[in-house]
């Protein structure tokens, strides 16, 4: 029951920042750079609830960004199923109590999203590349993001560990014992 | 009465030294003293202040007891004025408002009337920092399909890739996806306009012959090749010639005429 509850309140999540995303940031840019708030949430997805989670939500929440805004359906799906599955990988190596390795894991996944994204795009619509203003774009919006990691990261770390609770209860039981 | 010469032509010589000092004087402007000016006035406008606002109050104080009750009731009158006032600023505002959307709306049906168009606001834009695809509140039901060309009152906006009942996605002209066949106004000379990330207002020109003689300021518009842009719409003005060695390398950067950070209206070309 909980588990459900757990799972609306991630969709409902996911509809606030869409809304933040489409109205709030398209004014409150840094120069002109909007952050990515859906790669912190799905990594956190990953990170706290798993592998499989995070796969599956960030598959989810890719898709529905596809169908709502993006030119071709799935290729934001893919990265975010990615993003995903990374969350899941870096909860197996690294530890999630220091606020230092959580910036870098954003600062690591926003890059690879960003590029991997571009790098698809550029590929399906013949994008003429343009290294230098993609790489600005990157570096703002990382460091965009990293900044809102520092703002939200004591609710994430809060809210993170009462869905690994409920998440990996079984896995924590054979883990110790 | 004597007079001792000597003192007589030591006192004109002081007084012809001082004029001249002086004739220098008046010529240098005043500003050159200025922080001298504002060093006194700093020092003495405080106690000037103080002083002009204590005679203010002590003049004063005789009528305001008396005159209290008139005031509260001026101000209960004037407030009620203000509020009544301010209400009809906003209407007015409304009004304003409403007519410049109407008169663009008009303006548009003017210019393009020789298509057969339906009008729409912008309802969403793109997440991302790296595309500007943006969706409209109008959909199949208002007859819109996919590549329908959709502009604005100023010119082209881009076309349309994907459509619901009532929403449509369109990829603007600044996309980095997005490349137009376009051909200069004057010269009738084609060119590519592709999209870049740089901008909400830029695109660039590319592709273009080398025969091709290019001016700042000459205007581009749609050339009709292609099959999704009609021919003849307005798309921007070169800004920017970029010359490389390789004369076929050279590219130009157009200004689009829509700006794209401020666009809520748009026509979508149905025929």
């Amino acid at each position: 029951m909980k588990k459900v509850g757990l799972v609306i309140g991630l969709i409902i999540t996911f509809i606030i920042i869409y809304i933040l995303q489409s109205n709030f940031f398209s004014w409150f840019t840094l120069a002109g750079i909007k952050p990515n708030l859906f790669i912190i949430l799905v990594l956190f997805i990953g990170l706290f609830a798993g592998r499989m989670y995070g796969i599956t939500f960030g598959v989810i929440f890719g898709l529905l960004l596809d169908i709502f805004i993006s030119k071709k359906i799935g290729i934001s799906s893919i990265m975010y199923g990615i993003i995903g599955l990374l969350g899941g990988v870096l909860d197996k190596n690294f530890s999630k109590d220091s606020k230092i390795t959580i910036i870098g894991m954003v600062i690591v996944t926003t890059f690879i999203y960003e590029f991997g994204n571009y790098l698809i795009n550029s590929i399906i619509f013949s994008y003429t590349w343009e290294t230098l203003s993609f790489l600005i774009k990157v570096i703002i919006e990382i460091f965009y993001n990293a900044v809102l990691t520092i703002i939200l990261y004591p609710i994430i770390q809060r809210v993170g560990f009462s869905i690994q609770d409920l998440f990996k209860e079984n896995k924590i039981l054979t883990r110790y014992f | 009465m004597y007079k001792n010469s000597k003192t007589n032509i030591f006192g004109i010589i002081i007084t012809i030294v001082l004029l001249i000092i002086l004739v220098f004087l008046s010529n240098i402007k005043i500003e050159k003293f200025s922080y001298i000016g504002n060093a006194v006035n700093s020092l003495v406008m405080p106690i000037q202040n103080g002083l002009t606002y204590l005679k203010n109050k002590i003049s004063g104080n005789n009528t305001f007891f008396t005159d209290i009750s008139n005031l509260k009731q001026e101000n209960k009158a004037l407030e009620e004025k203000n509020s009544q006032l301010e209400e009809s600023l906003r209407e007015l505002e409304m009004l304003r408002a409403e007519n410049e959307t109407l008169k663009e709306e008009l303006n548009l049906a003017e210019k393009y009337s020789e298509y057969k168009i339906v009008p729409a606001y912008v309802i969403d834009r793109d997440i991302s920092n790296y595309s500007s695809d943006i969706v409209i509140n109008a959909g199949k039901k208002d007859g819109i399909n996919v590549n329908m060309t959709v502009i604005a009152d100023k010119g082209l906006v881009g076309h349309v890739i994907s459509v619901t009942d009532s929403t449509a996605k369109i990829q603007t002209i600044v996309d980095p996806a997005s490349s137009v066949s376009c051909s200069l106004t004057n010269s009738k000379d084609g060119i590519i306009a592709k999209g870049t990330l740089e901008g909400k207002s830029e695109i660039k020109a590319t592709y273009i012959p080398t025969e091709c003689e290019l001016v700042e300021n000459d205007s581009i518009e749609t050339s009709g090749l292609g099959g999704i842009y009609p021919k003849g719409i307005y798309v921007g003005t070169i800004k920017k010639v970029v010359n490389k060695n390789n004369i076929t390398d050279r590219y130009a950067l157009i200004e689009t005429a829509v700006d794209f950070s401020k666009l809520d209206t748009v026509l979508v070309i149905i025929q």
